[in-house]
């Protein structure tokens, strides 16, 4: 159980997010959609503690954890495994050694242990073919799926997904979708979702926030956000450039 | 900043004031963070860090060490010949290269090899957001990435200046026979001949280990205090390799004369 | 002077060299290591012919020089005045412990000190203070142009950037490395002189004394000047406009463009000090 209250956050004199609240179930695939610059990213960073909000509270499974420190942040980050928008694998480790670092690291393994659960690991994102290439000589799709393996190696009960599909051309953006659904139904993973993909929203989500200027406009599943008469968020799924909308 | 600045001369100079102590508290602070977790450091990393700053450094400071020794003889050169005392051309060349060229010139180039890339690599980790990635694998990026580097480096100068106090006397005992006609077992009889004794070799090194750590600490501070971007990278390793220049310079004055 | 340019730009991970190495055997990659040499010798040559070419015939852009004089000349002199003030007062305690060894007079001290300062260290030790500073900041700005494509932009509109680019810098810095150099003897030579008459009792008087700096002296230093003057912003030029791949690039360009600038300033002093001990010898 995830839940964020009234979180406040500016940079400078630019307010981004003003009084944002909403909970997350456990196990549900939850998008976090709106225009680009709404602070949808800078939302879930704070739940990771790469940011500290200025006012508010995140609860995750009954701790308050918005003022933690980075020792504190530690069992959270376990917790709350993040996949970056580029991926962000470490140049220069090959993808086995990426996803073999947080083995080593939190389970105890040696080097050639954690090296071959690593690869067993990249298989289950059907990479293992790419195990020993440097993530530079990559496409991003594939980059995108080691980074989801190295991201589930610390058993996460929470996945944060950083605009997963943005940048991949459209049959590796829904074999993501595919990836990020199938976390939530077989491994009974919590996935949140930072995204303005129209069919990824439409055909893996299982609830849906919309951001507004700073604000919550709606939450609700798919078929309520088609549903709905508000002006703004029709013109949003239905990518209309005029609309009620400011950008 | 709103209201007009009065003195445009005594803003820039509280300006460049503050952003100096900026970056001494900045590695003040680093340096107290690496050693509250040098017992932690990572085995591998410090071993690749090792080869790729060591090893691979290998060429670059045998060219300089080489050339540098054969400098320093051509710079002796000229008194040797006017005081006729070939005797003393290994010990001129050898004093002054052992205490004070090969280690600097060797701390020069392997802030230019090895600060430099650090510093690019980690410029290069923070505008891509890999330290942010390490953070969120729950992997300390001090303990991970930066004590082993400091590491490394450490042991890096202070090996490649043996390396190169040997390769310079090499290099100024040939010279030395090309151009002035002085036998090498010569130009090594004037080095041993009691003027120089082991102390001067360990002087030297001394230099280099606090080169080192002055390198260390600003190759890795400007590394993880880069922003925006490529050209913010470009900045971070010029700003690096500047303030090593200066930071070993001033640093080579102080141990010279406390030394 | 090229011959020894660390020629590994690759921004790709070690390994992949390695695996180049393991394919060709040890003497192959020997042979691998000389075409790269002989790939960065032809370039630098390239950049260097083409250089001199635009000086004369390009078209200027005014204020370029005046614009460059300032980021290579003025904002060094804070940097070349601490280092070269630091590494006289440590040369003339050095040579003083070490004179006490043998004879202990002093009167000749600052002759000889002046002497090498005229003809090698002024020049070579300012000159590698500012392949750090100059070099680093030429590679890092002509790069990070050359990876947000700026370069291309400069290209589609005809012009060419060795001309647009490198002929300010290299003009620049030809006349500001001279500048900066008497600027670094000078100082260098002040706090050698506070030095000796903290330390030796040698009074300032007596501690300058032209009496050995003859013109062969000054000669070797003026073209050392000049050597280095025109190297620094070929090298790091060359360096810089042969970045690619993004952030990784720009920091690999500007770590080449040090180390090779530095690299060419040994060398060239050794032919150099060479050349002048040769022709002017005593």
């Amino acid at each position: 159980m995830l839940a964020f209250k009234n979180i406040k956050k500016s940079f400078g004199p630019k307010q981004v997010l003003n009084d944002v609240s909403f909970d997350v179930k456990a196990g549900e695939c939850f998008f976090i959609i709106g225009a680009s610059g709404v602070g949808k990213s800078v939302l879930i960073k704070h739940l990771v503690g790469l940011l500290a909000c200025d006012s508010g509270e995140i609860w995750l499974d009954g701790e308050e954890i918005s003022r933690f420190d980075e020792q504190q942040m530690g069992p959270v980050r376990k917790k709350c495994a993040m996949v970056f928008q580029h991926a962000t694998l470490f140049d220069s480790m090959t993808c086995a050694e990426n996803v073999a670092l947080p083995l080593r690291k939190h389970k105890d393994m040696n080097a050639k242990d954690a090296l071959a659960e690593a690869k067993k690991r990249l298989a289950v994102v059907h990479m293992q073919a790419f195990a020993d290439r440097y993530p530079p000589e990559l496409g991003d799709g594939m980059r995108k799926r080691v980074a989801i393996a190295r991201a589930l190696t610390v058993d996460p009960t929470y996945v944060l997904f950083d605009e997963p599909t943005t940048s991949l051309d459209p049959v590796s953006a829904r074999r993501v979708d595919t990836l990020i659904r199938e976390l939530c139904d077989k491994l009974g993973v919590t996935s949140i979702v930072v995204s303005h993909d129209l069919s990824s929203i439409f055909s893996i989500a299982d609830r849906i926030v919309m951001l507004y200027k700073g604000k919550v406009l709606k939450i609700g599943t798919p078929a309520e956000f088609k549903a709905t008469d508000n002006g703004i968020i029709q013109q949003f799924i239905n990518g209309r450039a005029e609309g009620p909308m400011d950008l | 900043m709103t209201e007009a600045v009065r003195n445009p001369r005594l803003h820039a100079l509280g300006a460049a004031s503050i952003e100096l102590a900026e970056i001494v508290g900045g590695m003040g602070v680093l340096l107290a963070r690496i050693l509250v977790r040098i017992h932690k450091f990572d085995g591998e990393e410090l071993v690749k860090n090792l080869y790729k700053m060591a090893v691979k450094s290998l060429p670059i400071v045998a060219v300089t060490a080489l050339f540098t020794g054969a400098i320093m003889v051509i710079q002796a050169a000229v008194i040797v010949k006017r005081f006729n005392a070939e005797g003393l051309l290994g010990w001129g060349a050898g004093f002054g290269t052992l205490r004070e060229i090969a280690p600097l010139l060797t701390a020069l180039m392997i802030s230019g090899r090895v600060g430099a890339n650090n510093t690019a690599e980690l410029g290069t980790m923070v505008v891509t957001e890999q330290i942010d990635a390490l953070r969120v694998l729950a992997i300390d990026p001090i303990a991970f990435l930066i004590v082993p580097r400091f590491i490394a480096i450490l042991a890096t100068l202070v090996m490649m200046t043996l390396f190169a106090d040997a390769l310079a006397l090499f290099g100024a005992a040939y010279t030395g026979q090309g151009l002035l006609g002085v036998e090498p077992m010569t130009f090594f009889n004037g080095l041993t001949g009691g003027l120089l004794d082991f102390g001067d070799v360990f002087n030297g090194l001394f230099k280099s280990f606090v080169f080192a750590f002055v390198m260390a600490l600003a190759s890795c501070h400007f590394g993880l205090a880069t922003k925006g971007g490529a050209p913010g990278v470009g900045r971070a390793v010029n700003a690096s390799v500047v303030a090593s220049a200066a930071g070993i310079f001033v640093l080579d004055y102080l141990v010279s004369f406390l030394g | 002077m090229s011959a020894t340019t660390e020629t590994h730009p690759d921004p790709s991970p070690p390994d992949a060299s390695e695996g180049v190495e393991a394919e060709l055997g040890f003497v192959g990659s020997i042979g691998a290591a000389f075409l790269d040499i002989a790939v960065a010798a032809r370039e630098l040559y390239s950049v260097f012919v083409r250089t001199l070419y635009y000086v004369f015939r390009g078209k200027r852009v005014k204020g370029a020089v005046l614009h460059q004089m300032n980021e290579i000349g003025v904002k060094s002199v804070a940097f070349i005045c601490i280092t070269m003030g630091f590494i006289g007062m440590i040369l003339v305690y050095q040579s003083g412990l070490q004179a006490k060894r043998v004879v202990p007079d002093f009167t000749m001290l600052g002759a000889t000190y002046l002497e090498l300062l005229v003809r090698d260290f002024a020049a070579s030790i300012g000159a590698l203070m500012l392949a750090t500073r100059v070099g680093a900041g030429i590679a890092a700005e002509i790069g990070s142009m050359v990876v947000t494509e700026q370069v291309d932009a400069l290209r589609m509109s005809a012009a060419d950037p060795i001309d647009y680019l490198v002929v300010p810098r290299f003009l620049a810095s030809l006349v500001m490395t001279l500048a900066l150099i008497v600027i670094a003897g000078t100082v260098a030579f002040c706090s050698g002189a506070a030095t000796a008459y903290v330390f030796f009792d040698v009074r300032p008087d007596i501690f300058f004394n032209m009496q050995l700096v003859d013109v062969g002296d000054f000669l070797t230093g003026f073209t050392k000047c000049m050597a280095y003057g025109a190297a620094i912003p070929i090298v790091s030029s060359w360096c810089g406009l042969s970045t690619f791949g993004g952030s990784e690039g720009v920091g690999w360009a500007t770590t080449r463009a040090v180390v090779n600038s530095s690299l060419a300033i040994i060398i060239l002093n050794f032919f150099i000090s060479a050349a002048g001990f040769l022709i002017f010898p005593g």
